[in-house]
């Protein structure tokens, strides 16, 4: 039993420097970890949370891309002592209690319903469509040759009473939206 | 020149220039030892800071894949020329950026250590956790710093110590010199002192005295000892001045005791010499008077003789008797003349000195006696080969008087027995004449050998009491001594020497 236990571990460690090795980590699984990852470079205020039993919930908006990468994420995660949830949305009205929101797809003009709708609760928008950071959204995912790209706008962060930390701002492109 | 035999100066001065050199050589050494201790303890918290700053600056690039703005966070370290290397590890441990660019791949470790700093062959490195706060490790910073800011501090700092000991050295020395001469000072003011003394013998000189110390008080015993020879050598001088004078006293008085004794001898020499005359002048008496009386001797012995033989008849019994014993007496006294002049001539004779056979004298002696009178009978023990130096006309004369005597003193003892040999006396050899007759008492031993003194009466033993007298002359002119031993009728023994 202890054999197959340790040849399984091998054979898991193997696969995943394989996997590193190619570098190619897919496109949807870096998305997650992203995702993730922007939970320590932002912050919420303390409205945010009611209770201290409150969970850092990543909510999804419309079809999920992230063929379950996000739950294997975040499964097991803590951040200042409090646990992760997934949570899916079909739409805007069903969000409560959120504070990461990927918003899928192609938006189009659904986008400024969503953000007006949401009226700036204290929510960190994230989507990959074009222009979403231009058009009030938060962070924008850019795939750039293979490369995820960042573009932030930190006036619709703010406006959220967001803080995105200066480290985040400096590895992403930042966006100041046209006509506001 | 061993170090035992330096000057005392050069000791001194050596002993404080050591000392003074070890103490700084220990003082620096403990300096330099702390002071690479700390430095490092420096150079590890001012990497370890370092890290930590980088790490924090790091967090987004690696929870966002950005290896362009890593690879310029890492840039920065190009201001301290000591980072050699720098690498940033994703969370799988895969390298995510390096610094410097064209790090080489095997120049830093393939993935990720222990979390810490810590000291790698004659380099500092680290692994510093990269994590955003109070959430998930993002990856882990690699750093390398070469010691040679420690190395060139260090190197500096034994530069300057070695300076500093220089100079303390050189000052300590300076320093030694100067100093030492308040205790070299009075050692060698002492020793020119005792060289003064041990040189010119002159103990009048002293010490000078600089000071209330040890020395000082050394200085003040030296003069004290220097004091008391001076006075013993004084008492010294005197006493044997004195003892001059004795000398020269017992020297005079020698001179005066030696003149008084030559004086004396002399008086002595010319004392013995009248003697010698007045003895010579009463041999030749003697002579002449022995030879003078045999004259008339004979002549009454011839005419009593005469009157017996012509005229007997018209003589009485009683005269003729009494002509019987005049004639008895005149040959008795005849024999005796005979036995004075054999004494004289003795004396007077000349010495031929030549070997003479003992033996074979003593058995011809032997023989003699026998056939003059056969009806002895006396047995003769005579050594063979008795052997001696001297006048063989003297030595056969003692000879025959002392086996005559043996044969004499015997004629009452049966189994008479003369034995004549040779024993050893007082490690030198002497003869010896022993008979077994009658003897004598050792109380009258030194009267043996006068003239004319006799222990028997001639009633008993025939003689004249002029035979061991003569044997003696003999014996004393050959430079030999003659003794003897005997009791009363225990025999007697007659030793001599040659």
């Amino acid at each position: 039993m202890a054999f197959l236990r340790v040849t399984t571990a091998l054979l898991l460690v193997c696969a995943a420097r394989l996997g590193a090795q190619t570098g190619k980590a897919s496109e949807a699984q870096v998305k997650a970890v992203f995702l993730f990852n922007f939970a320590q470079f932002v912050d919420w205020p303390p409205t945010a949370f009611p209770d201290t039993e409150t969970p850092f919930v990543i909510g999804v908006l419309g079809a999920d891309p992230f063929q379950g990468f996000l739950d294997q994420t975040v499964r097991g995660e803590q951040l200042r002592g409090r646990a992760f949830q997934v949570r899916r949305y079909r739409s805007v009205e069903e969000i409560k209690t959120c504070h990461i929101l990927f918003i899928s797809g192609p938006t189009g003009d659904r986008l400024d319903e969503i953000t007006a709708s949401l009226k700036n609760r204290p929510i960190l928008t994230v989507g990959d469509d074009d222009g979403f950071a231009e058009r009030g959204g938060m962070i924008r995912f850019v795939t750039d040759r293979s490369r995820i790209r960042l573009q932030i706008n930190p006036q619709a962060a703010e406006a959220a009473h967001l803080t995105i930390s200066s480290k985040l701002l400096r590895v992403a492109e930042v966006i100041t939206p046209v006509g506001r | 020149m061993s170090v035992r035999d330096w000057p005392i100066k050069r000791k001194l001065t050596a002993i404080l220039v050591v000392i003074s050199g070890l103490v700084l050589l220990l003082t620096s050494a403990a300096f330099a030892g702390y002071q690479y201790w700390s430095l490092r303890q420096a150079t590890r918290d001012a990497l370890s800071v370092r890290g930590r700053i980088i790490a924090a600056n790091s967090t987004a690039s690696l929870a966002f894949s950005n290896e362009a703005d890593a690879r310029e966070l890492l840039s920065a370290l190009r201001a301290d020329p000591h980072i050699v290397a720098a690498v940033l590890y994703d969370k799988a441990g895969h390298v995510f950026a390096a610094y410097p660019a064209d790090l080489a791949g095997n120049a830093v470790p393939a993935a990720p250590g222990p979390d810490g700093y810590r000291f790698e062959r004659r380099r500092l490195i680290g692994f510093q956790p990269v994590e955003e706060a109070g959430s998930q490790r993002l990856g882990t910073l690699y750093l390398a710093s070469d010691l040679e800011a420690v190395y060139d501090t260090l190197r500096l700092s034994v530069v300057i110590g070695l300076a500093v000991m220089g100079v303390a050295l050189l000052a300590a020395y300076l320093l030694s010199m100067v100093l030492q001469g308040t205790i070299s000072q009075p050692i060698l003011a002492l020793a020119e002192t005792a060289k003064a003394v041990s040189t010119r013998q002159d103990y009048s000189v002293r010490a000078p005295k600089l000071g209330e110390d040890e020395l000082g008080a050394l200085t003040d015993a030296f003069n004290q000892m220097l004091g008391r020879i001076e006075d013993q050598n004084r008492a010294l001088r005197a006493s044997q001045d004195e003892l001059q004078r004795y000398a020269s006293e017992l020297e005079r008085r020698v001179e005066e005791r030696t003149h008084e004794l030559q004086e004396r001898n002399e008086s002595l020499r010319r004392n013995a010499a009248e003697l010698l005359a007045a003895n010579t002048e009463l041999d030749a008496f003697a002579y002449s008077v022995s030879h003078d009386l045999r004259a008339p001797l004979r002549s009454i012995d011839g005419f009593s003789q005469v009157l017996l033989e012509d005229y007997a008849a018209q003589l009485d019994e009683a005269g003729r008797q009494s002509l019987h014993r005049v004639r008895a007496a005149s040959q008795r006294m005849g024999t005796l003349i005979d036995d004075l002049l054999k004494l004289a001539r003795v004396t007077r004779a000349e010495m031929r000195t030549e070997d003479v056979d003992l033996s074979g004298m003593a058995r011809d002696i032997a023989a003699e006696l026998q056939r003059a009178t056969p009806e002895r009978q006396v047995e003769f023990a005579i050594a063979a080969g008795l052997k001696a130096r001297g006048d063989a006309r003297l030595l056969r004369v003692a000879l025959d008087n002392l086996l005559r005597n043996g044969w004499k003193y015997t004629a009452r003892r049966p189994g008479a027995r003369v034995e004549f040999a040779s024993v050893d006396a007082n490690g030198g050899q002497a003869f010896m004449v022993r008979d077994n007759g009658a003897g004598f008492d050792m109380k009258y031993a030194d009267k043996l050998f006068g003239v004319f003194q006799r222990l028997h009466s001639a009633a008993e033993f025939e003689g004249t009491g002029v035979g061991l007298a003569t044997v003696r002359r003999i014996i004393n002119r050959h430079g030999g001594r003659i003794w003897a031993e005997g009791a009363v009728d225990q025999g007697a023994t007659f030793y001599f020497t040659l």
